[in-house]
């Protein structure tokens, strides 16, 4: 809900996303920066351990309510996605 | 890397891997220990190679499988944090080097994320845990050929492992760097029993979640209303061989549908699943088809597998999962298509 809660969702996800690259150098990618494809180039291995690692850190199974699993596509909306999640009282 | 060492402490998962069933979810009865398993771990003890246990059950659930399977644990660790972490305090609880551990689970993503986060630990599958117990990496007597050649393919994938938490680069940056090389092809009579065999053993990597008998294949290989594609994939550190397989079928005028694509979790992370659906969605259109449709079951474990589909452009209506737990992925193929990178050879197509 509030802005620092998102801050907070937002630095942990660049956290576990390098965690799961072995790549320091992601940690600075802008927040709109498309996580598949060009821009970080996460694959469906990398982009399911980092879904394991968010479920494992909020408590919130995004594979389960995201069947596109559309709120992968940046930072921006994952962490919109987790912050919704925890609002809504999912927890 | 260190691909002859022996393995000193090997380190089971309990649920569907040394158990034959899910210890919490048994209703009154508790489910056995899979004889074969407990075979391979009573055999290793005997040759002097730790056992240990790395569960996310509760405590009483070690205890339940050193009654089943007779067998000491040297080590126990029972919670929900991630493998990884446990696999370390064993090592370090036992004093055996990492790269001396063998990890044994019958969870694709907990044997990738172990090997991401230690790739110096061989990493199996319950399948092939039976077998390992002729390679040279758990006997100093080497038995077979065919043992030696198994023990092999690990080894290179240790090794691999290894070399992609060192690069630093992108994905597609390693794959270029370590010589990746994929083939489509259409696939033959002789392909058959590999097909078998995949689609039997592919769970979270198989879009139709049932498994196909050898007379099936075989008629769907001779029909003319299918195409069905391998794939193969080698790189620098050793060939894989064949991995994976979509099948085509014209389902309309304009459409085209894949009952089933498969892939084996041998080739997860290095491209091949993407490279089989970019080349999917560009066959399909090279036949005249205007849309692409994949029918896939939806389940927690087969996340992989539903990921690659939106890279690759499909869709599923939000909340369209049917009955039978599947729900239809679609893409349009006028506009752009997914690319096929560079390293990718195609020999398909009729």
């Amino acid at each position: 809900m509030s802005g620092e809660q998102a801050d907070a969702v937002d630095a942990a996800l660049r956290e576990l996303l390098t965690d799961v690259t072995s790549r320091p150098d992601l940690r600075g990618i802008p927040a709109d920066m498309p996580l598949f494809g060009g821009g970080v180039g996460l694959d469906s291995l990398s982009g399911t351990l980092l879904l394991r690692q968010v479920k494992r850190r909020f408590g919130v199974d995004v594979a389960a309510d995201d069947l596109n699993l559309d709120s992968l596509e940046s930072l921006s909306t994952l962490t919109a996605f987790i912050v919704e999640r925890l609002s809504s009282g999912s927890r | 890397m260190a691909s002859d060492v022996l393995v000193k402490c090997v380190v089971w998962d309990i649920d569907n891997t040394l158990l034959d069933g899910v210890f919490l979810e048994s209703a009154g009865e508790l489910p056995p220990a899979d004889p074969v398993l407990a075979a391979v771990l009573r055999e290793l003890s005997s040759r002097g190679i730790l056992q240990a246990l790395a569960s996310r059950n509760p405590p009483e659930a070690a205890q339940y499988v050193r009654n089943v399977t007779e067998a000491d644990f040297a080590a126990v660790e029972c919670g929900w944090g991630s493998k990884a972490e446990a696999i370390a305090r064993i090592a370090t609880d036992l004093d055996v080097p990492v790269d001396a551990i063998a990890f044994v689970d019958d969870d694709m993503l907990e044997r990738a994320e172990v090997a991401a986060d230690l790739p110096d630990v061989l990493v199996l599958s319950p399948e092939d845990a039976a077998d390992a117990v002729d390679w040279p990496q758990f006997s100093p007597a080497v038995i077979t050929a065919e043992a030696r050649r198994r023990g092999r393919l690990y080894a290179e994938r240790r090794s691999r492992q290894a070399a992609a938490s060192v690069f630093g680069g992108s994905r597609d940056e390693f794959l270029r760097h370590v010589g990746t090389r994929i083939t489509i092809a259409a696939a033959t009579p002789s392909d058959l029993p590999r097909l078998q065999e995949l689609s039997v053993r592919t769970h979270q990597l198989n879009s139709a979640g049932e498994p196909l008998t050898e007379a099936e294949l075989s008629h769907l290989l001779a029909s003319a209303d299918y195409e069905v594609a391998t794939l193969r994939l080698a790189d620098d550190f050793g060939d894989d061989g064949l991995v994976g397989a979509a099948f085509l079928a014209r389902t309309g005028a304009t459409s085209i549908s894949v009952p089933l694509i498969m892939m084996s979790c041998r080739a997860l992370g290095r491209g091949a699943l993407d490279a089989l659906l970019a080349w999917t969605c560009r066959a399909a259109a090279q036949e005249g088809a205007t849309e692409l449709t994949v029918p896939c079951l939806v389940t927690d474990r087969n996340v992989p597998m539903r990921l690659a589909l939106g890279v690759a452009g499909l869709r599923a209506e939000p909340g369209s999962v049917a009955a039978d737990g599947r729900a239809l992925f679609t893409r349009s193929l006028t506009g752009d298509m997914p690319e096929l990178p560079g390293w990718v050879a195609v020999e398909a197509g009729k």
